[in-house]
This record gives structure tokens, sequence and C-alpha cells, in this order.
């Protein structure tokens, strides 16, 4: 979408001809923030329920308020989404509105300039209500780049009914206790925990969340700056993993379940309490929700934080997560950002939680929040002493896609620890 | 008409009806080949043109790459594999088709429609029944034969095997309708001599259907190779865009897929899809030469025969 700036008399004249034409875009010429006749396109990753509703709600909301302006849907299941987004922003065809992960993978697109700096345009209860540590997860170099619109932190969530039925009182606070509760809902007939490693990253996330516990916060920032992985907490985090695998703990099958497609899925396996457990980020409750068979949160749902390992270098009660956000691609019309100041009201963010089940940024919108689990996620990251963007993520496609698949490779019995390590570099000579 | 001016009108007649098709070939084969190979020798990201000049670092990386040692092996099973089952099962689905039998038609269009159903329903389908907590395993289970039950997509030792059994029952049609077609252009009075003489149903087959059957033979099988270097959707789709290695079925087109563009080296990419059309490439030109010059010396018109139809 290109929109030209034009002098007011001739974009007045071209606008009857554009509007009789196709109703392209006539370019907004007077800095004003109403954006007449402005056509955007944006690109979401929910694929279910209410997840779709709410975009087309907000949307069309968005819509009825500025007259003129349209905007096109476009829901894309959310493992095909980072390499089509990619396709189109250097076709140069690239969707007004996406999603944005952040990390390595924003680094590269503004490195390409490729989005909108959004610095000085957020203004209204965005601006207000929105914390500083949700707007840096979507910075470079000072400036922003995407609204944040849900703090999403990782952790195991679990069926409280499944855990009664084992005889699990406590939550797991180390990882012997969580082997423990693992044995004891095996003894109980139960899958402990569910993996959805077709799709590779849900089973990195348990290398991430080791590599958490045995790394310093030094190492981990000193891997994403140099790409090193020498350090042995890299190999530990690797053995932490095996050693777990080895007491067998995933769902039958695991290397071919999806994460979030369908019953059979690892959410799926959790919303219709076939599985005990999983550890995901906080977006699971939406995902698991739309999955039950009424396609309504699960009533039982609980979470606890990644149990502690003994001897690790991480600072204990380190938090681990995304933030995901919105961005504007560089050539989007003015109104993408007054789209973005929108998704960042307390209405909209109160809405967002209310159809992703997930925590929102807005502070407001945070006072909604009634789960219990989602307090608890809330609480625990607030007080984390460091928190983490998702390891892939930081480390940016190449590095992040390799370390994914090493780690599927290792949990299959195909690799070793070090295997992850040498993935790493291998994939760094491929850039 | 003088005939230089017919010859002229020839030329035009050529131009325009060979111009378009010529034009997109250019444009969408030759023209995309010749870009690649130029990526190729670049370190790339995809944003921007690429500036970083690597020479023939993306090629000796793949080179020595064990992970796509582990997908040209894989080729090359699927390539052996489908034309030892598919060939046999089909040749005899043909001999059985080309009788006059009950229900004829019916079977003919049984074996025909995994051929013409599209890939990612096949895969999709097949990588649900197959799951380990599938339909396969549950029919399995229920009739008692539990102790048959797998883990036939992740279990590294049996996934490629699940693959040749899905890639047979997909395209042993197409070998059966090109076989049956083959058939149909031996003359009966051959199988109707042979009779006479005392040759038996056997017989018949060996001695004067599979030798007059060769040339079709030949041409499947070359189709059947190509197809087998090239092999990505069926792999793609069931096993996704990362466990294809660790169940042992990536394939050099999946291996160029998940480390090209889902990697974001593109350069690396581009560089893998030089190598892998080179690979096709020699395959196609070693088998032509070898094997179907036979063939295309008795379908082409020979240099004998031109000579004689030249209008020069």
């Amino acid at each position: 979408m290109i929109s030209r700036r034009l002098p007011l008399a001739s974009a007045a004249l071209l606008a009857v001809g554009a509007l009789a034409l196709s109703g392209c875009t006539a370019g907004d010429t007077g800095g004003g923030s109403d954006g007449d006749g402005a056509a955007m396109t944006l690109w979401h990753n929910s694929t279910t329920g209410p997840g779709v509703e709410f975009w087309e709600a907000t949307v069309a909301d968005f819509e009825k308020a500025n007259p003129g302006v349209t905007i096109e849907i476009q829901s894309i299941q959310n493992e095909d989404l980072d390499g089509k987004l990619q396709t189109a922003l250097n076709s140069g065809d690239a969707p007004d509105i996406f999603l944005q992960r952040g990390g390595g993978k924003m680094a590269a697109m503004v490195k390409a300039g490729q989005l909108k700096d959004l610095t000085d345009a957020i203004t209204g209860p965005a601006a207000e209500e929105i914390p500083d540590a949700a707007y840096s997860a979507n910075s470079l170099d000072d400036k922003i780049y995407a609204m944040p619109v849900a703090v999403l932190p990782g952790g195991l969530f679990y069926s409280q009914d499944l855990f009664d039925e084992a005889g699990i009182t406590e939550n797991p606070t180390t990882i012997d206790e969580l082997e423990t509760a693992t044995e004891a809902l095996k003894a109980a007939g139960i899958d402990p925990v569910a993996l959805g490693a077709k799709d590779a990253w849900p089973a990195a996330h348990w290398y991430y969340w080791f590599a958490l516990r045995e790394c310093s916060p030094e190492t981990l920032a000193q891997a994403a700056d140099e790409m090193s992985f020498d350090d042995d907490c890299w190999i530990r985090a690797g053995e932490d993993l095996q050693d777990f695998a080895a007491s067998e703990p995933f769902n039958s099958g695991f290397l071919t379940t999806t994460a979030q497609q369908g019953a059979a899925s690892s959410a799926g396996l959790i919303a219709n309490h076939q599985a005990a457990m999983e550890l995901m980020g906080a977006w699971n409750p939406g995902v698991i929700g739309s999955l039950t068979p009424d396609q309504k949160p699960l009533a039982d749902l609980s979470w606890f934080p990644f149990p502690e390992v003994e001897g690790g270098e991480g600072l204990p009660g380190s938090m681990m997560g995304g933030v995901d956000g919105y961005s504007c691609s560089v050539d989007a019309p003015d109104a993408c950002v007054d789209f973005l100041n929108y998704l960042g009201t307390s209405e909209v963010q109160t809405a967002y939680y209310k159809a992703f089940n997930a925590p929102p940024v807005n502070t407001v919108a945070q006072e909604a929040v009634t789960e219990p689990y989602l307090q608890t996620i809330l609480e625990a990251y607030n007080a984390a002493p460091y928190a983490s963007q998702w390891l892939d993520t930081v480390y940016g496609q190449n590095v992040g896609n390799a370390l994914n698949v090493a780690v599927v490779t290792m949990l299959a019995g195909q690799g070793t620890p070090d295997d992850i390590v040498k993935a790493v570099k291998d994939a760094a000579a491929k850039a | 008409m003088p005939r230089r001016r017919r010859e002229a009108a020839a030329r035009l007649e050529v131009i325009l009806l060979a111009g378009p098709a010529l034009l997109v070939f250019l444009a969408f084969v030759i023209f995309p080949v010749l870009m690649a190979a130029y990526y190729g020798f670049f370190s790339w990201q995809g944003y921007g043109p690429p500036t970083d000049f690597v020479g023939f670092k993306n090629y000796l990386t793949i080179l020595q790459d064990p992970l796509f040692h582990d997908a040209l092996a894989h080729n090359g099973v699927i390539l052996v594999m489908s034309l030892v089952l598919q060939g046999p099962v089909a040749i005899l689905l043909a001999l059985l088709l080309n009788r006059r039998m009950r229900g004829q038609s019916l079977i003919r269009v049984l074996i025909f429609v995994p051929y013409v159903i599209s890939e990612v329903v096949v895969g999709t389908g097949w990588s649900l029944m197959l799951q380990t907590s599938g339909a396969l395993n549950g029919l399995l289970t229920n009739m008692g034969l539990g102790f048959l039950a797998n883990d036939w997509l992740s279990d590294p030792g049996i996934a490629i095997w699940t693959l040749m059994a899905i890639i047979t029952w997909k395209y042993v049609g197409f070998a059966v309708i090109l076989f049956l077609a083959g058939l149909q252009g031996i003359p009966e009075e051959l199988h109707e001599a042979a009779a006479i003489d005392g040759a038996s149903y056997w017989q018949i087959q060996w001695q004067i259907t599979l030798p007059l059957l060769a040339p079709t033979l030949r041409i499947w099988a070359f189709l059947s190779i190509i197809g087998s270097l090239q092999l990505f959707d069926l792999v793609y789709i069931i096993w996704g865009q990362y466990i294809a290695s660790t169940a042992g079925t990536s394939t050099m087109a999946t291996y160029m897929v998940s480390e090209g563009r889902n990697a974001g080296n593109f350069g690396y990419g581009n560089a893998v899809a030089v190598v892998l059309f080179l690979i096709s490439l020699v395959v196609a030109l070693i088998y032509q030469r070898a094997v179907l010059r036979r063939d295309t010396d008795g379908a082409l018109t020979g240099s004998g025969t031109r000579r004689k139809r030249s209008t020069r």
C-alpha cells in the first residue's frame, strides 16, 4: 500500500477519481489523525473462537469511530505467521499492522527499515496506563517499534482435578519434586506432561527454562550479544533436560503432537484432561479454553512457576516470557498509529484479556483480571529479579530455529547436550 | 509464393506460436535459476539487496553438513524404493485391469483416486490416522493386535517406511494408468500367436508384454526418479517444519526450506536450491543418455528419416 503526499487541491481532485476507481488511499495531508480514506491490512495469529471475534469487534469499533478508515483482517495460523510475514515484508507488500514478537526478529526488521518508529506517536491512555517496562520489550536503541498488548510469561499450567486425583497436594518447587509429581501422576494412570514437539519450540522451551535456571543473567546477555554458547551452563541445561526426559514424563507420541491445533494437540490434551500439565506461555489459557469440549475456559486450570534447579547460577524466581505487540509497517498510513493507540486503551485491553484469557499490559485493565492463575502469573512476573524474553526470539530466527530443532532431536534420543551447542555453531555458519 | 517470403512467414508463425511459451519459460524457469545461482554466493538474510559476497562458502557448508547428507540419503532410499515397490505392483495391477472382468472401471477409479487427491489432504489425513494415539493404532488395539501398534511417524526406524507406504499408495495409481495405456498399444495378435504356439499366460507376459511395455516402463521410472528427488509436500505436511530430520524423513527440498526460508538464511537456501537443481539435472541427463536413448531414437524422427522429409 503506497500512500502519497499530495497538495491538498490535487488530493481532493484525485480523491474523487480514486474513490470512483477502487477506493484507494488518497493520503493524509493535514497531519491530522482522522486518517480519512485509509485502507489497511491487519495480520494476527488467533485462529479460534473469541480471539477472532475480538479482532473483528475491535476493528469494527475503530472503523465506526474513524469514518473512511477500513481495515482488512487476516488471521494466520501461528506457526505460519513468521515465515509469511518475512516474505511479505521483503517483497514490499507488507501488511500495515501485524503481530510483533520482539527480540532478534524485530531487530532484523528495524535494521531493514521496515517498521514505523512509534516513539513520539504514542499518546493518550496508551502512553499513561502502560508501564515503560512493557514498552522496553518492543524497543531498540530507545525507540519504540510496537504497541504491547499482552505480557505473556511462561510456567507450568496444570489441571487441579488431575493433580488431586494423583494425590499431589503441593506444587513442585524443585525439579526433584516435579519428578516425584510426574511419578505420582503416572501411578494414577495419567500422562504427566503434554508436549507439542512437532512444532519444536514447545520442546525447546523446556531447554530454555533449564538454561534460565543454570545460566547467570550475564551469561544469557553475553550469548545474545555475541552468539557464543561456550559456557558450561548450556551443556548442563541440556543434561538436566535429558535426565528429566529419561523419566518419560511426556505424553506418548509427543514428537508428532502439535502445540495448538485440535484436540490431539498438547493444549487439547490439557483441555480434555488427557494430560496433567504443560510448560507454556500465558497465552495458554485462551488456547486451552478454545479446545475444551464446550469451548469455555477450563475450570480447574492452575499455574505454578518453573521449578528451581539446585546449584544453578540463575537467580531464583527468574521469569521468561514474551510481550506480544503490534507494529506498523514503515509505509502504513497514519491511521495505523491511531489504531495502535486504540489497542492500548483500557477498554480494548480489557476486551483483549477476556478474549484471550491472557494478562493485559494496561495497568487499569489488569485490575479486571479475576482468574487466580493469571493473578499468580502477574505476581510472579512482577516479583521476578530477572526477566528474559523467549530465548529463540532473543537469538533471532537462524540460531533460534537451530536450537529448537536440536532440542527436539535430543528428546528423540538422537543427540547429546553437546550436539545442541554444536547445532548453534553450525547454524551460525549458514548465516 | 517466393521461397524467401514463405520462409519468413513460417518463421513468424513459429515466433507467434512458441513466443509466449518461451517467454514464460525464460521468465519463470531460467531467470529464477540464474537468480538463485547469484544469491547463492552471498550471505543474505533476505533484507534489502545482497551485499555480503562469500564466494563458495555456502556450497562448502552444504557439502559438509551432516543434515544435508542425511537428506540426500533419504532421497536415495525414496528413489530406489519407489521403483522397487511401485513397479512390480503397478505392472501386476495393470495386467489384472487389462483383462475383462466385473467391476473393472470401479477398481480402476479406486486405484487412481489417491493420485488425484491433493498432497496436502493426503498428508493431513495420514498424519492424523498414524499419530501414536491415532486411528490405526486404535484399530490395531481393538482388533487384539496391540503388539503391532507403533509410533508410525515419530520412530526414526519406522518413519521412512511409513513414508514409503504412503508414497506407494498415492502414486501407484499413476503408474497403473501409464502401464494400462502402454498395454493398449500392444497388438492382440502377438498374444494370440504365442498362445497358438503353446505359450502359457505368464510366458506370454514375460516374453511379449514386458519387452513391448519397456518404453513405458522407462518413462515411468524417469518420472518417478525426478519426483523422488524433489519430494517435498508430503513430508512437509506430515512431519511439519521442524522434525523431519529428527524422524529421518527429511529430503533435500525440506532441508532447503528449513535451512533457507525458515531460518531466514536466504543466501544459503538459494545455494541449496542450486545443488538440488544440479543433482536433478545430472541424474536426468545420465538417465536420458543411458536408458532413454533407444526410446527417443524410435519415437522422435531420427537423422535418417529427417533427411528424407527435410524441405531444404
